[in-house]
């Protein structure tokens, strides 16, 4: 009943995160890096909501913005750990309310949710890796001669490959872009998203007791 | 003090009369050491009135553009004359303009977001171009909007050749602004400052569309040579893009 209440506020604010990340002014960005704006929303939610509600807004954020870009890898693990992770937080610690904290909080959820997606692409380039290079070997050895003519092969067109050293380079770059920017943000918008949220529900709470 | 200074006077009094004249061979030394600066700038003064004008200037680039257009149409139409004698793929079909709505060209996925769709007739795999050559290929559409996945994405896969030495290589984004050029022989004949285009043997992409130049090349990678390419369209200030529909 408490998340019905709040449902047109949950999807409409929810429903700005993609509309956010599509749209990131020039200006807001770090390096072409925008600021993770799925982690400015789901911290104040979760804090304010509890682990479960946390964890299930994470899921359904993390499917929205996995439909932005038909990518091989997922928002979706590191969002829902994060929701679930802050809103246990929100229930078991004592409230949250110093803008110094959330922006800690922020700052360790970004850099988690990019090492999560480090992780994967990580997985899958040592998975690609294997049958690239023998192919690559393959043609570049043996059919040299006829790949003059008819041109590279469409199946090595597309094997996704994201070399480590690359990885761990431009990887660490937008860790870090990313994190800064998003843990200076969250000062500012996550207390006034929690101070809404807290008032939404202490509505609901109120009326129903 | 007056009878001691009459003499010297006297010994300086011929060169009081050349004076001038040192001047002037100081003048003429300064001229010397400067490798004539005043002299040719003096001549840049007085010619002035006789410089070829900037008509004079704008009429020769105008007939020199003429001249390549019409070379260019002649160039296009023996290639399309050529192309149907070997039976290959036509070089492109219609062309669309679209406007950029989102760019992500940062971040763990480069792409664009277009304001036209399947609606408009795009389809996935259709080459995006933008002014310098291409930039991505159509990765997903909706009705009204595509996406374009850029060439600097770690999934973007496209088959190019070297123009100069018509050498094949797959152009293999890494996640940096600077894709990475395999190659698909051993020994490569290339350098750097060679511009790369599309694979004319390639059924993904139009055939010759330019891409980029290369930069740097690691002749000593495994299995095959590989090279670092600056990409020649601007995919991260472009606004308008023409989307290539076959």
């Amino acid at each position: 009943m408490a998340l019905l209440s709040r449902q047109p506020w949950l999807v409409a604010t929810g429903l700005l995160v993609p509309l956010l990340t599509l749209a990131s002014p020039g200006w807001l960005k770090l390096d072409g890096v925008p600021p993770a704006w799925a982690v400015l929303w789901l911290l104040p939610w979760a804090l304010s909501e509890g682990r479960r509600a946390g964890g299930a807004a994470g899921l359904g954020l993390g499917l929205l913005l996995d439909g932005l870009h038909g990518s091989p890898v997922s928002l979706v693990p590191g969002l829902a750990l994060l929701g679930w992770w802050w809103g246990r937080m929100g229930r078991k610690a004592p409230p949250i309310q110093r803008s110094f904290s959330l922006g800690l909080l922020a700052l360790v959820g970004t850099a988690l949710l990019n090492l999560s997606l480090m992780l994967q692409w990580a997985l899958l380039s040592w998975r690609g890796a294997a049958s690239m290079l023998a192919s690559v070997e393959a043609l570049s050895g043996v059919a040299a001669e006829g790949l003059r003519q008819s041109g590279p092969q469409a199946s090595l067109l597309a094997l996704p490959i994201w070399r480590w050293q690359d990885l761990s380079l431009v990887g660490l770059q937008i860790l870090l872009a990313q994190t800064l920017l998003t843990a200076l943000l969250a000062p500012m918008l996550c207390s006034l998203q929690l101070i809404f949220w807290r008032q939404v529900g202490a509505g609901w709470r109120g009326s129903s007791v | 003090m007056a009878p001691v200074r009459l003499p010297r006077i006297g010994v300086l009094l011929p060169l009081l009369r050349v004076w001038p004249w040192l001047l002037v061979l100081l003048a003429l030394a300064a001229v010397r050491l400067s490798k004539g600066a005043l002299l040719t700038d003096a001549y840049g003064l007085l010619s002035r009135p006789f410089w070829p004008g900037s008509a004079q200037r704008e009429w020769i680039s105008s007939a020199q553009r003429l001249g390549d257009r019409a070379r260019l149409d002649q160039l296009e139409r023996e290639n399309r004359r050529l192309r149907g004698l070997l039976e290959l793929p036509a070089a492109q079909g219609r062309r669309l303009q679209a406007a950029v709505i989102s760019r992500e060209p940062g971040g763990w996925w480069q792409q664009l977001v277009l304001g036209k769709g399947s609606l408009q007739g795009i389809g996935a795999g259709d080459a995006v171009v933008a002014p310098g050559g291409l930039i991505g290929l159509v990765a997903s559409t909706t009705p009204s909007t595509s996406t374009v996945r850029l060439l600097s994405d770690p999934r973007s896969r496209v088959g190019v050749w070297v123009g100069r030495s018509r050498n094949h290589g797959l152009l293999s984004g890494i996640g940096t602004a600077r894709p990475l050029l395999r190659f698909l022989e051993k020994d490569p004949d290339v350098r750097p400052g060679d511009v790369i285009f599309t694979s004319p043997a390639s059924t993904l992409v139009p055939p010759n569309l330019p891409v980029g130049v290369i930069q740097r090349i690691n002749a000593d990678a495994d299995p095959a040579p590989e090279a670092l390419v600056q990409l020649s369209a601007p995919a991260d200030s472009v606004d308008w893009v023409q989307v290539l529909l076959p």
